[in-house]
């Protein structure tokens, strides 16, 4: 196999990471986040400051990067989650935002906006893909368990959720963190892959990127997300060279699915379930 | 000695509007009461009171002798309650059984870890949830629409699912919130034997909201009218059909017309 | 942000704690600020009618600067001509962007959040037009708009910029508040941000409203593109300063006017006052923190409307 081709699975395994708890917050959970970057920053850069500065091995620092995410997500989801639909939104704009800006400037510890070179690139294939792989079965069983069902209740209707017995929001705070852990570790994988990371590598662009994978995949559907995921890092590679148009083609991707095709390519089918179908005969 | 489910004094303002005034009655374990009155009186009202969508701001609601107005929304319905809605709040995109495993799930705990990795009672309380709803969409004859998605279902089939989506909750107090609004007659009839039949099968004390006079004269022998968020009157059917302020709450609004 | 490029002045009395630079930096908010509220306004009008955020009015922003910039730089008309075009060409394109990308959603669900989305990907598209076809370069717009120093009463200095673009500002809201409440129109979109549908049940004709309402959102955005290019010169990114418009609105109270302006105009002051006394890179930092101070404290701003829901 060619580096390049490695270079892609490895890159199609992080967004992967990515995309999975981005689907389960906005997707499986209907909080739409705009923000999300910035947990992936914090992974990264906690990992590469656990790794290059204290001699941490990556497979702890990479955790511990997700629990930094976590952490942070818990502190400022809670007050905020409160808030429902575009309020959410907005809020979380300005967090992440916030979070870049305190790492563009907090020179002392992140380097700033020249970035962070010198990361020992320990995310090999077989890293990525072992990550992914625990990381996807957790999710799957994860949304076919009860809390699961917990989240889609919240989302389709919170009103009604609540007068069903859920504490909607220790259920949207919950979700958040799992999302949060999922984007920071991808952010300490992707660390590891360029072996150099910037704050503006975690910009808006990249929380709308997040977003727009989980729409074009389906919100609702896991599987969705992960082929959207696939989709768009390989169309990505293939407009390499014309990568000025690459951003005007997600733009375009998201207005066209909303009218079109909101469900996006899966809806909330999964693909377990396509397979299923024919031997689903019940009466 | 406190009755099993009792409202005493309930006031509710929104803004200058008085919407519920000092609502007070009682119900017994095992009773099926009605709670009528003209659109408007008040009656969804004390539902989000007792429910705790809403707080009131004064009186209490006593449910096994514990004051339910400083509970949150999802802890009066651990302590029992359930209710549905008069526009229905159907988990549309899910199919008819997963809205009804989402609310059974309650009652059959496992923990987080069990969940992410299928291990442990995932598998034996997987089973439990998918069986006891089964079971309850059997009971209001949506068994062979399991897979369905609950949107797609016509309006009274959606009505009886949110029934036993309530039931699934194990509740001790169902609160019925117009269950058979929009429907026809014979609908309205096969909903009055289902009613009866939850209600004499599970033992739950029952209050249904309605503001068609022929469901509740049916089937409750225990009437609380509204009017104008007040009590105009209480008691049997035939007490009810001839209480002259019953009559002027209803008829006096045609009259209008 | 950008580099401030205007007057060399404002850089050399940047921490120097006398009253004029608090005069100054006062007037510099107040200007900045009076250019936010055009643009905050237009955005709060829409939720106001729509109930939802419509992150693409930044592309609105850009499209005017680029038409008067295009207009000045190649058909050498003057200001006038060029700012008008400016306006009818923004407006036109979020009538556009309506009638492509979010009447269809509209008509076929009430999902906010696919409207949400949808605005996002209009933001991108209309950012990335203008990377490919006009090139990332900062443009400096045709010295056409006065910025001489305009010494104030012998008390602080201040530039003839920061005077147009506050009276400007009060001159287009003011027009738009006569639309408002002097015009059938006008009082139909009053009663339409009250309630979509029965306006719509009244009789008005709720999407020639939407378009309307789009218009006059895109014209003012123009309005605010055009002194933003002055200010930071112009180029494709400059919609992203829409989201400081969008913690404006915020602050104001999504769906309140007044509230927009208000909200401006305190966000104006707090970012020139932290730029002039404690430093240039807390600016967006002070922004985002009151941004998120107002959601957690009273989320629906200063005069927001709260919609509830019923149960």
């Amino acid at each position: 196999m060619s580096g390049y081709t490695e270079g892609i699975l490895i890159l199609l395994c992080i967004n992967a990471i990515a995309a999975m708890g981005v689907s389960l917050l906005t997707g499986f959970t209907g909080i739409f986040s705009l923000g999300h970057a910035a947990y992936m920053a914090l992974g990264a850069y906690t990992t590469a400051i656990l790794t290059v500065q204290h001699g941490i091995h990556w497979l702890p620092a990479i955790l511990l990067g997700g629990v930094v995410a976590v952490a942070v997500a818990y502190f400022i989801g809670v007050p905020t989650l409160k808030l429902m639909g575009d309020y959410y939104a907005i809020a979380s704009i300005g967090l992440g935002e916030a979070i870049r800006l305190i790492l563009e400037n907090w020179q002392s510890v992140t380097r700033g906006a020249r970035g962070y070179p010198g990361i020992d690139p320990y995310t090999t294939l077989p890293v990525a893909l072992a990550f992914f792989v625990v990381l996807a079965a957790f999710m799957f069983n994860l949304i076919n368990s009860r809390f699961g069902r917990a989240c889609k209740a919240c989302r389709d209707d919170y009103i009604a959720s609540s007068l069903l017995g859920f504490h909607t929001a220790r259920i949207r705070v919950l979700s958040l963190m799992i999302s949060a852990f999922y984007c920071g570790v991808s952010g300490a994988l992707l660390g590891g892959f360029l072996s150099f990371i910037q704050p503006v590598m975690f910009d808006m662009l990249k929380s709308t990127e997040l977003t727009a994978v989980v729409v074009f995949g389906g919100l609702g559907s896991m599987s969705g997300s992960i082929l959207g995921t696939a989709v768009i890092t390989l169309v990505t590679e293939l407009f390499r060279p014309i990568s000025q148009y690459r951003m005007l083609i997600y733009g375009a991707v998201l207005v066209v699915i909303m009218v079109l095709r909101p469900e996006g390519i899966m809806g909330n089918r999964e693909f377990l379930s396509w397979v299923k179908a024919p031997f689903r005969r019940r009466a | 000695m406190s009755a099993f489910f009792e409202l005493s004094g309930v006031t509710k303002n929104f803004g200058g509007v008085q919407a519920v005034s000092k609502m007070t009655f009682s119900m017994e374990k095992g009773e099926l009461a009605g709670l009528m009155g003209p659109n408007g009186a008040g009656k969804t009202t004390i539902f989000n009171l007792v429910t705790g969508v809403y707080d009131p701001d004064e009186g209490s609601i006593l449910f096994k002798g514990e004051n339910l107005v400083p509970l949150k929304t999802y802890q009066v319905t651990a302590r029992g309650v359930a209710r549905t809605f008069q526009n229905l709040r159907l988990f549309q995109r899910s199919t008819v059984l997963e809205n009804v495993m989402t609310a059974a799930q309650h009652h059959v705990p496992y923990s987080f870890i069990e969940g992410i990795t299928h291990l442990g009672r995932w598998r034996s309380g997987e089973k439990a949830i998918r069986d006891k709803s089964m079971a309850l969409l059997e009971r209001v004859g949506l068994a062979d629409r399991a897979e369905q998605a609950a949107g797609t279902l016509p309006y009274g089939h959606q009505r009886r699912l949110e029934i036993a989506r309530a039931l699934a909750l194990d509740p001790e107090l169902l609160l019925l919130d117009e269950p058979a609004a929009g429907m026809n007659a014979e609908e309205v009839t096969s909903l009055n034997v289902l009613i009866r039949e939850i209600h004499r099968d599970f033992g739950l004390t029952t209050l249904v909201i309605e503001h068609h006079m022929d469901l509740v004269m049916e089937i409750c022998p225990h009437i609380i009218c509204m009017n104008f968020g007040a009590k105009i009157a209480e008691g049997t059917p035939d007490e009810i059909q001839n209480h002259p302020e019953v009559l002027k709450a209803y008829l006096g609004e045609e009259e209008d017309e | 942000m950008r580099a401030d490029l205007r007057s060399p002045s404002s850089i050399r009395e940047r921490g120097d704690p006398s009253l004029a630079t608090l005069i100054q930096q006062v007037i510099n908010g107040l200007s900045l600020g009076s250019v936010y509220a055009l643009i905050a306004v237009g955005y709060s009008l829409v939720y106001s009618i729509l109930l939802f955020s419509n992150f693409a009015h930044g592309g609105f922003l850009v499209i005017g600067g680029y038409i008067c910039y295009g207009t000045l730089r190649t058909f050498g008309t003057g200001i006038w001509m060029s700012g008008a075009l400016a306006l009818a060409g923004a407006g036109l394109a979020a009538v556009l962007t309506e009638r492509l990308a979010y009447r269809p959603i509209r008509e076929r669900t009430n999902v906010t959040l696919y409207l949400l989305i949808a605005s996002m990907g209009m933001s991108i598209v209309i950012e990335n037009i203008f990377v490919i076809v006009a090139g990332g370069r900062f443009r400096a717009l045709p010295p056409v708009i006065p910025t001489a120093p305009v010494n104030l009463m012998g008390l602080a200095t201040t530039s003839a910029f920061d005077l147009l673009s506050l009276v400007s500002a009060v001159v287009f809201l003011g027009a738009l508040q006569l639309f408002l409440s002097k015009t059938r129109w006008g009082l139909a979109i009053r009663a339409a941000a009250y309630d979509l549908r029965t306006a719509g049940l009244m009789g008005v004709n709720v999407n020639l409203l939407i378009s309307i309402v789009f218009f006059v959102a895109g014209a003012l955005a123009a309005v605010g593109g055009i002194f933003l290019s002055v200010r930071y010169t112009l180029y494709p990114q400059l919609g992203a300063i829409t989201i400081k418009a969008f913690v404006a609105a915020v602050i104001g109270g999504l769906g309140s006017l007044p509230g927009a302006v208000v909200g401006s105009l305190i966000l104006g002051l707090a970012e020139m006052l932290t730029a002039g006394f404690i430093s240039s890179q807390m600016r967006d930092l002070v922004v985002f923190s009151m941004l998120v101070i107002t959601l957690l404290v009273k989320p629906t701003g200063l005069f927001g409307k709260s919609v509830s829901e019923k149960v």
